[in-house]
């Protein structure tokens, strides 16, 4: 499900069978790391786009978290563990988060959601239906990591 | 002189109604257009979207064919992608069912389990389908697959809507 008015309306409906939430995490940069952060941002918009066409059945796609780069990682981990909290208190039995940033390795272990770091690719030059194929490669890896969480928590 | 004169009231009359009118016609205008704007479009022909799939390549497995168009979106244009399950049956016709279960909408995949094969397995919550896309039952979609209307141009596939059957 996306954050749209009607895909929610189905949300809350059939909410049973939506037990896992996706936030995207977004880096931004107006230093030299801009054109960077852009591209991952880019990327990571255009992968959990697909991702959603895949679950749309069983998932909520967050509209994602931006921040600024400037911000310590200190305080941003702390920004994202208050998403965590409010995630778990509702009742949501898989967290995911996805990025390009791998800023964020280094603090998965302070996470209880999963963390899936996609190292971003530049699809900016290609045709659409090169970048289109990537894109389904990737969904089809993660379809995997989905699937295998989901069945050893059922 | 001053007779012909047009009075403050007056004049405060015309211009509120002039006003008011071209109010109402601007908010009156885009509804009424709406209402009759989806019955000007026209159907048909334009609406198939080439794909790059050789029709003559396609064998009786599901392939899975990747096509992109253009969507307008209100006021912006955006590429839209979409997915089709192509194969041909025994009689040589080409069947194109959508990816799209009809539970929650999760996109389902030819031969996703292993415990199903020959089947259309959804990844969410386990539902099934036969090849020509019925749903089986006890699992939880309700519906069989849309199928999308098809055809050859130049060698080439070309898809319609995806309807419910
Ligand atoms: S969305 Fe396919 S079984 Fe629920």
């Amino acid at each position: 499900m996306k954050w749209h008015t009607q895909d929610i309306q189905l949300f809350l409906k059939e909410r049973d069978y939506i037990d896992t939430v996706i936030l995207p995490l977004y880096p931004v940069s107006f230093a030299d790391d801009i054109q960077q952060t852009v591209a991952m941002t880019e990327f990571i918009n255009l992968l959990s786009g697909q991702l959603e066409k895949q679950f749309k059945g069983r998932i909520l796609m967050l509209p994602g978290m931006s921040y600024l780069k400037t911000i310590s990682e200190e305080k941003r981990l702390a920004d994202l563990i208050e998403w965590e909290k409010e995630l778990i208190s509702q009742d949501f039995k898989h967290i995911f988060y996805i990025t390009s940033d791998s800023d964020w390795k280094t603090v998965e272990e302070q996470l209880d959601g999963g963390l899936i770091w996609m190292p971003s690719i530049p699809l900016d030059n290609m045709d659409d239906q090169y970048k289109l194929s990537i894109l389904e490669d990737q969904v089809k890896q993660l379809l995997n990591v989905f699937v295998k969480k989901w069945q050893n928590n059922d | 002189m001053s007779k012909n004169r047009v009075t403050r009231r007056q004049f405060l009359n015309y211009t509120l109604t002039g006003v008011g009118g071209f109010m109402a016609a601007g908010m009156l205008l885009p509804m009424v257009r709406f209402a009759v704007d989806p019955v000007l479009q026209k159907k048909g022909e334009s609406d198939f979207i080439a794909t790059n799939q050789k029709v003559a390549d396609l064998t009786t497995e599901p392939t899975r064919v990747d096509y992109s168009f253009e969507q307008q979106d209100g006021w912006y244009s955006s590429e839209e992608t979409g997915t089709a399950w192509v194969y041909k049956d025994e009689n040589d016709k080409v069947v194109a069912l959508s990816p799209v279960c009809k539970h929650l909408g999760c996109t389902v995949n030819w031969n996703g389990d292993k415990a199903n094969e020959n089947h259309f397995y959804c990844p969410c919550h386990g539902g099934l389908y036969t090849k020509d896309g019925t749903n089986v039952p006890g699992t939880p979609p309700i519906a069989a697959l849309d199928v999308f209307p098809t055809k050859e141009v130049d060698g080439f596939l070309h898809l319609g809507k995806a309807e419910p059957r």
